[in-house]
């Protein structure tokens, strides 16, 4: 009897494994049985055709895809380079090349050049949402789906997050032929690597601007998709367009009716502090105003700290210079970015701007930045989730709401979504408070403090370094 | 079932004690403050009933213990709904659509939500005549109403209190095997031992079982999965704590299970390189996996009846045996002991579709047992669904309508005699 290749919850399994192949596979005395991991599929495959051993595969459940490019766009050399030098390995392989620099593009490339069923893994919903619309665009015919996010879909193209492909991972294991591993220094962690580990695909390829792990694992991408096989720094790349822009902070504080409400609360908690001898600075100290907070004076006091914390954050303030930025850019697309899920919604049912956080179903989220690239809306508010290169739609003013302080790399990143929009330069609003106003009215009982009249430029940047 | 950051455990020389509940006082205070928090937040919104449960728990040391069981009555207990005439999506389009006439500004909400309120009203009219027209505000509240802590409780169906302490610490042990790689049953002999049940859960939730042993010495049962074989993996953690209420229905056994160490914890002995969870049907876990049935069928239930009628000196045994065959295990419905200690299994094959009789009677075979009794319903077509009966020999017997006790213990008598 010609001998059957198997596919069993993530594993090969055959009854009678042919000479070749025999070192691949381990005896199962439970099962009676021989099982290989799902990785070796390839292995095993080709060395059984080398020797032109009989066997018949009823592992593999791939699918041939028709993938048609419905828009055409000239790739950079490095995309073309890194394409053919993933092909040359045998379409295995990790290409690394710096954000920015159009992954995606290279991950169509190697779908249409390899039209097989194809399993995209991402490690945020954003990146779903962001392959899933490229992919929508790249290929409008191919049956694309999603899991993740609040979709469960069974597609041919399918794009997940790793968490959902790894709690799927025996049940997609042998249907996908090509595995994309975007941000591909994700994979080697305990939990995800069985999308791998169990997974038939013949075709993988690693897209990453930083193999590096702190664990040390990148050394695994080489048994799990293959060696790095095209690699460019940040500085190799040329003719990679950043765009312009103009950024502007602007330091919020509390108008002077707020101040005073602000004084009056922090008065009456301190003065139920006080009185029951607690004090704020330690750990003890707060956990007995917790414990406090249960009688009715007690309470008071806590809703006045929460109230004075609130506004010493200054969302209130924020809102205030965001309704002016706004009002001043009328007809240009603007993308506001906050720091916290609660802002996104308060600005979102306050001003009546569309909103997409990570609670937002993909498909939603699909059709408002769609809507946004239309036109159709002007404005979108989101919560700064964007840390590995997410795509947003081009805008010519971003405004973000910061707690105090933003790194310097977030507010980069940022900036390269802006464009200049007929001849007018792009910019960026970082809205920031100043300072906590509880260190503002201590230095200002000590004579430190002197009001700063003019919040406006602080400085310019005409090209944002990498 | 718990996340892990509610698990509550303590290691000491690398064995992990998850945390165990007393019904006292205090602990049944608690469970009955929490499930009140519940009640008088029925109609109210995810994020009021979240504030509550926040302000039940500030300033308690054992914190972690009140989410943890708040969780289980939110999981369990507790249904959630969106509710409105109106799908939140379809108001977000119309408000935000209509929103897009001028520059965003707090002082033109209020009419963009009216206009937005009636336009929707007129619509809903015509699709439900007579339904109430929305008012602006009504849209506003609309306009989110899906986000999980927009969420309404709809539905509250509490838990006995003790009922609540035992589930969470049923769930505080099924936690430590999130981080199993390896675990061993030691099941000891008893009547009835209940392995079906077992076999079943183990199967639903993709598990392997091993089993070495017999039934007088007890089994030794080992369970992973599929890519174990290659090396232990922590893969099939989750399955093997959904597993565990299944395990408590068994009689009497012993379970050990190798761990991963936590690393992310600041007060575990870093140097710790496996962590061991030990548990037995001693240790008072209460499942709330339903109880599996007495008997599978009332053709075995009637044999069984009928059977202590004759008060032969054979003792009959329910589910006691595992036998291990190539790629699975079988339990025989019944074993027949004598005193002199010599044993027969018994197998009724009452009624089984062809394709799984083909299988059974493979497995069977494959068990290369000769002291297993087959006995089959004369309404089966053996020789259609392809079972070769030569192979059972003498060991084979029909019956019409009801087994007759005696015509088995005839052939166990002689079954035994040639042993």
């Amino acid at each position: 009897m010609t001998p059957v290749l198997k596919y069993d919850r993530g594993t090969l399994a055959m009854y009678e494994v042919p000479e070749p192949v025999s070192g691949l596979f381990t005896w199962d005395a439970r099962s009676q049985l021989y099982r290989a991991r799902g990785q070796l599929y390839r292995e095993v495959s080709e060395a059984l055709r080398a020797h032109g051993a009989p066997y018949r595969d009823e592992a593999a459940a791939f699918q041939k895809l028709e993938l048609i490019f419905a828009r055409q766009i000239t790739p950079y050399l490095h995309q073309r380079e890194a394409l053919a030098a993933w092909k040359a390995a045998g379409r295995r392989g990790v290409v690394v090349l710096p954000t920015g620099s159009g992954k995606t593009l290279v991950a169509q490339l190697a779908m249409g050049a390899t039209p097989r069923s194809t399993l995209i893994c991402v490690p945020t919903i954003d990146l779903l949402h962001q392959w899933y619309s490229g992919l929508l665009a790249a290929f409008p015919d191919a049956n694309i789906g999603l899991l993740g996010g609040g979709s469960r879909d069974e597609t041919p193209v399918l794009v997940s997050t790793y968490d959902s492909a790894a709690i799927h991972a025996e049940e997609l294991a042998n249907r996908y032929a090509l595995l994309i591993c975007d941000e591909a220094h994700h994979l080697p962690s305990d939990f995800t690597r069985v999308i791998a580990e169990m997974g038939l695909a013949p075709y993988r390829l690693g897209l990453t601007a930083t193999p590096k792990r702190s664990d040390g694992r990148e050394t695994d991408l080489d048994t799990l998709l293959g060696p790095v096989v095209y690699h460019k720094q940040p500085g190799d790349l040329k003719g990679l367009a950043l765009s312009d822009y103009r950024e502007v902070q602007i330091l919020v504080r509390l108008s002077l009716a707020e101040q005073a409400r602000y004084d009056g609360l922090i008065a009456t908690r301190n003065a139920f502090l006080t009185r029951m001898n607690i004090q704020l600075g330690s750990i003890d100290g707060w956990k007995q105003f917790v414990m406090q907070s249960g009688t009715q004076e007690g309470r008071r006091a806590m809703l006045a700290h929460r109230e004075a914390r609130a506004l010493a954050y200054g969302t209130e303030g924020k809102l205030r210079v965001l309704e002016e930025i706004l009002g001043n850019h009328p007809q240009e697309r603007s993308l506001i970015f906050t720091d916290d899920n609660a802002t996104v919604y308060r600005v979102s049912r306050e001003f009546l701007i569309p909103a997409i956080t990570h609670q937002t179903p993909v498909k939603e989220r699909h059709a408002l930045l769609q809507a946004f690239r239309e036109g159709r809306y002007r404005t979108l508010v989101t919560s700064r989730v964007l840390n590995e290169g997410v795509d947003v739609p081009e805008a010519s003013v971003a405004v973000v709401l910061s707690g105090t302080a933003t790194e310097r790399e977030h507010i980069q990143r940022l900036g390269r979504i802006l464009r200049k929009v007929e001849g007018k330069r792009a910019t960026l609003y970082e809205v920031v408070t100043e300072g906590t106003s509880e260190e503002r009215v201590s230095k200002q009982r000590r004579g430190q403090w002197t009001p700063r009249v003019q919040a406006g430029p602080i400085w310019e940047n005409v090209n944002a370094p990498d | 079932m718990l996340p892990t950051e509610l698990l509550m455990f303590r290691v000491k020389a690398g064995l992990v004690q998850p945390k165990r509940v007393k019904p006292t006082p205090g602990n049944l205070a608690l469970v009955a403050a929490l499930s009140g928090v519940f009640e008088s937040n029925l109609g109210n919104k995810r994020f009021q009933l979240e504030d509550d449960l926040k302000a039940l728990e500030a300033g308690r040391s054992d914190y972690r213990m009140v989410r943890g069981l708040a969780h289980l009555l939110a999981n369990d207990c507790a249904e959630f709904g969106t509710g409105g005439m109106i799908e939140p999506s379809v108001v977000r389009a119309r408000v935000f659509g209509l929103a897009q006439a001028h520059p965003p500004s707090r002082a033109r909400r209020g009419a963009i939500l009216e206009q937005a309120a009636r336009e929707l009203s007129g619509e809903l009219a015509g699709e439900r005549p007579g339904a109430a027209p929305l008012s602006g505000e009504e849209a506003l509240e609309l306009l989110y109403a899906d986000l999980p802590g927009e969420q309404t409780l709809t539905a509250f169906a509490p838990l006995d209190p003790a009922g609540l302490l035992q589930r969470f610490e049923l769930a505080q042990a099924q936690g430590m095997l999130y981080r199993a790689y390896n675990l061993v049953i030691t099941a000891h002999r008893n009547d009835p031992a209940r392995y079906k049940q077992l076999l079943k859960y183990t199967k639903l939730f993709g598990l392997m079982l091993t089993v070495e042993g017999d039934a007088e010495a007890g089994f030794t049962l080992t369970m992973d999965g599929p890519t174990s074989l290659f090396g232990g993996t922590t893969r099939y953690g989750l399955a093997l704590a959904k597993f565990l209420p299944a395990l408590l229905h068994v009689t009497r056994w012993d379970l050990s299970a190798a761990l991963k160490p936590r690393r992310d914890l600041p007060w575990v002995d870093s140097s710790d390189e496996e962590w061991s969870f030990q548990l037995s049907s001693d240790d008072g876990y209460v499942s709330h996996y339903a109880e599996p049935k007495e008997h599978d069928s009332a053709l075995e239930s009637g044999f069984a009846e009928r059977f202590e009628k004759l008060h032969s000196p054979w003792r009959l045994e329910r589910e006691v045996d595992l036998v291990p065959v190539p790629g699975g295990v079988i339990i025989p419905d019944f074993r027949l002991v004598d005193q002199g200690g010599r044993s027969v299994l018994l197998e009724i094959v009452g009624y089984w579709r062809p394709e799984y009789l083909k299988k059974k009677f493979e497995l069977l075979r494959k068990s290369g047992r000769s002291d297993v009794i087959v006995a089959v319903s004369e309404r089966l077509n053996l020789e259609k669904a392809g079972v070769k009966t030569a192979d059972f020999g003498e060991r084979i017997m029909f019956f019409k309508g009801v087994l007759n006790p005696k015509k088995v213990l005839e052939l166990a008598e002689g079954l035994a005699r040639a042993s």
